[in-house]
């Protein structure tokens, strides 16, 4: 396209300026909102993949409290547990006294060294478990070993803390930053009592996902405290709901003193715990597809009504030699000026907006390289609806010049 | 003049029956994005008790860690929560018309004969006042008396619907339930309360269910019953019994006053300040004195009830009205002038600009109409898609479940102000149109 004849199609464009500034306001809303969609839900669902290190799938969940006055804590976790280890098809179960992932969970903090002020302590997740919780939870044993079955604390009401413990790789590094190696090493709790490091996790997240700590995770051998049980339970791949129905089942009718109040897939707890990010990452998607659609069918509707109103100038134009590839890509040229108001317009609200968002979210600026994807989207969005339009006009015969209407 | 203009107005529409449908489509689906996003924002984040806004205070103090703040974005408030010694201490004073000092917990209910399956039922443990402070319904009897709270006596409320489960309805004050293991006599029948947020204690999420049973506060130091919802310490402390863990610095109970005026607000503060430097005199923390009373209004923006994602929501769902409205008037101009001959006609014969300007209005009218009726259905399609995107376990009746509530005025709401939106965007094209001269178009012919 040579620049003598963009002139002609932009005074043309000026004469019915209305109804293209109302074209060129909707994309650049339409891009404002685009390029920051698409950041937001891919931050989004960045955050709901990253690895947990557990076999999700392939656990399930059992809640049991015991409510009469004859219920014995200690006989109904023993039976509830020998039972589901027994059961063909089942990997693993232990008792915790928290479900990882859930949203409800236990943090305190830990030190390197015994501290008088418990200022530098590191927080982590702990959860209470037994010697079953690393094959249960699926969960890589990257160094160290296991607890044994002996070293398993019974169940108190007081605060205890176990002589032995299993720590996360992460929370390893962040109570050693010079070397990250926590394996034999002694650490101490809120009340300076020392326990050994015997195991090191490669990856486990711990309670809350909204936690910028999620990874440090501590697993301590003891049975937590009645008369509620939780217990996780790891199947063979593809076995979860079969098993889950069976156990359920059994577990319902096997003790009168106490009440099974659910039994559930752990993935529930998981998809609970990202719902809302889930849900913001479909609800943006949704409207901003629909949000570009409407803008869409507005450029599709200003070209249609160009086209019809202009049928005697472009039959006068097709009679005086103008080819019908002439015609076209005028109106691709005009439509294309249009979009590109849109665009510089939509640049400034873009990055308006990603700047608000990165401020209240506390994310990274905007990257600009979204910017740049979004202008070619639109850009490729404006020529496709202008497109039919474009071809009708240039099917228009020279002949309707000498007609009158 | 106006049924005439309505006629000519559906007959353009009929006219071209693609661009009637593409800007029908636009204004319903700017109606429908906008409905089911106010809905969602009102429910997560409106006061539901703003007409007591001026009297009804949370009460916070801070005895928390001195080395570090309990709110990281936001140091200035004391946590969210009270230890239970200080609990106490509020309830003691008898400034406020009312108090409430509370904790969620968890019981399950079971019969004596064993007729009832035994279930697990989301437990409140609190003073008397909590009915009156919040204005909590009765289906039958009332709350327990400040005596209750004290001794404590074995009654309970029961909810609406645990009535109709265990007395079909029937009005059961003077009977009785065994809560765990103790048998509490019912004394009031709460009928449906369920406020969205549930702002009275958002310590596990803002949507939450109303509980089914309440309890005399009394009844946690004597039953041994820790709370069901969070409990937070900063300070290493051994305990080994349930008396260590009521003396220690956890906080777990949520407390609340009603102070009729300001004289009286003043009075409280002032009880409140001097119990905390009696407290620090005796050398408990060393924190500054930073005790809090706060109005509904700023307690859910002080717990982020408000959140950034509402925000978000929000500021799309005008976007995408935005969109739509500029849609419509650029298809409204088209279509119009479109039809700019036939307006040359009917001006040249005698009609004013003010019966142009009518006629097209009336056009805008029927196409904002129809468009809010389809919006309005598609809005319903929506909300109903979106409580599905938020139930994951279908005979779960807790949390985000609350969501399900229609909010009628919500409604009303979005669709008056979507509805004013529309016609408003169809001024311009209606006088654009009446302000071309006639000849023109005569010409042309």
């Amino acid at each position: 396209m040579t620049a003598w004849n963009m002139r002609p199609i932009a005074s043309a464009l000026w004469r019915n300026r209305t109804g293209a500034l109302l074209v060129a306001l909707q994309i650049a809303i339409g891009l404002a909102v685009l390029v920051n969609a698409v950041y937001v839900v891919k931050q989004r669902v960045d955050k709901i993949n990253r690895p947990h290190g557990m076999d999700v799938e392939n656990i399930f969940v059992i809640a049991s409290t015991g409510f009469s006055r004859d219920f014995d804590y200690d006989a109904s976790w023993r039976d509830d547990l020998a039972y589901l280890r027994d059961l063909p098809g089942v990997t693993a179960a232990t008792i915790v006294s928290h479900i990882p992932l859930s949203g409800s969970g236990s943090s305190n903090g830990f030190t390197s060294q015994p501290s008088k002020s418990g200022d530098d302590a590191v927080p982590a997740n702990n959860f209470d478990v037994d010697e079953q919780a690393i094959e249960a939870l699926g969960v890589e044993l990257a160094a160290g070993r296991n607890f044994a079955q002996h070293e398993i604390l019974p169940p108190t009401d007081g605060y205890e803390f176990a002589p032995q413990l299993i720590i996360t790789r992460e929370f390893a590094k962040a109570l050693f930053p010079e070397d990250g190696n926590a394996l034999g090493k002694t650490i101490y709790d809120g009340l300076n009592r020392p326990s050994t490091v015997i195991g090191i996790i490669e990856t486990m997240h711990g309670s809350w996902v909204g936690w910028d700590k999620l990874g440090q995770v501590m697993l301590i051998p003891r049975i937590r405290s009645g008369p509620a049980a939780i217990y996780m339970v790891r199947t063979e791949p593809g076995r979860q709901a079969e098993l889950m129905r069976t156990a359920e089942e059994h577990l319902a009718t096997s003790n009168p003193d106490r009440l099974l109040r659910w039994v559930r897939p752990m993935e529930y707890f998981v998809r609970q715990s990202y719902l809302d990010d889930r849900n913001m990452a479909i609800f943006l998607t949704s409207v901003t597809s629909a949000l570009l659609a409407i803008t869409a069918l507005g450029i599709f509707g200003l070209a249609t009504f160009n086209v019809s109103t202009r049928i005697r100038q472009i039959g006068t134009r097709r009679a005086v030699g103008a080819r019908r590839l002439d015609i076209v890509r005028h109106f691709l040229v005009e439509n294309w000026m249009i979009t590109t108001a849109g665009i510089v317009a939509g640049c400034g609200f873009a990055l308006a907006i990603g700047y608000w968002i990165s401020v209240k979210y506390e994310l990274p600026r905007l990257d600009l390289y979204y910017l740049v994807g979004g202008v070619l989207g639109i850009w490729l969005i404006g020529l496709a609806a202008a497109l039919q339009p474009a071809r009708r006009a240039s099917a228009i015969s020279p002949a309707v010049a000498t007609r009158t209407v | 003049m106006l049924g005439y203009y309505f006629q000519l107005a559906i007959r353009n529409l009929r006219r071209n029956p693609g661009l009637t449908a593409l800007m029908v489509g636009a204004v319903a689906l700017g109606i429908a994005v906008c409905v089911m996003t106010l809905t969602m924002y009102r429910a997560m984040s409106g006061n539901p008790i703003w007409w007591k806004n001026e009297v009804l205070y949370a009460v916070t103090m801070d005895f928390w860690d001195p080395n570090e703040d309990a709110h990281d974005q936001k140091p200035e408030l004391p946590p969210w929560q009270l230890t239970y010694r200080d609990a106490l201490a509020v309830m003691e004073s008898e400034i406020p018309d009312r108090t409430v000092v509370m904790h969620k917990a968890v019981g399950v209910f079971s019969t004596e004969d064993g007729a009832v399956q035994p279930e697990r039922v989301l437990t409140r443990v609190t003073s008397a006042d909590f009915f009156a402070a919040f204005d909590v319904p009765f289906q039958y009897g009332g709350t327990w008396s400040a005596e209750a709270d004290r001794a404590p006596e074995p009654v309970m409320v029961i909810s609406r619907a645990m009535n109709e489960k265990y007395f079909g309805g029937a009005n059961s004050v003077g009977r009785e339930i065994r809560w765990d293991d103790r048998e509490f006599r019912i004394v009031g029948v709460r009928d449906h309360w369920q406020p969205m947020p549930t702002f009275y204690d958002v310590n596990n999420g803002s949507l939450q269910e109303s509980e089914e049973v309440y309890l005399p506060f009394g009844w946690n130091a004597v039953a041994e019953i820790y709370s069901a919802g969070n409990t937070n310490g900063w300070k290493p402390e051994e305990i080994n019994t349930y008396q260590d863990f009521l003396n220690s610095e956890s906080i777990w109970i949520q407390a609340w006053v009603e102070l009729p005026d300001a004289a009286t607000r003043d009075r409280f503060q002032a009880f409140l300040d001097n119990y905390a430097r009696s407290q620090k005199e005796g050398g408990r923390h060393q924190r500054p004195i930073n005790n809090r009373l706060t109005p509904v209004d700023q307690w859910l923006v002080d717990n982020d009830v408000v959140g950034n994602d509402d925000r978000v929501l929000v500021g799309l769902a005008f976007a995408f009205l935005a969109v739509c409205l500029l849609n419509t008037v650029g298809l409204l101009l088209a279509k119009f002038l479109n039809n700019a001959a036939i307006t040359g006609v009917r001006r040249a014969l005698g009609a004013s600009r003010r019966q142009v300007f009518l006629q097209h209005l009336v056009e805008v009218g029927v196409i904002s109409g129809i468009g809010a009726l389809l919006g309005l259905v598609l809005g319903a399609l929506m909300l109903m898609g979106l409580r599905a995107l938020y139930t994951l376990d279908p005979t779960d009746t807790g949390g985000t479940q609350a969501i399900a509530h229609v909010d009628v005025t919500s409604i009303v709401t979005a669709l008056g102000l979507a509805l004013l939106a529309t016609i408003a965007a169809g001024l311009y094209p209606a006088w654009r149109i009446g302000r071309i001269p006639p000849a023109i178009y005569l010409k042309a012919q």
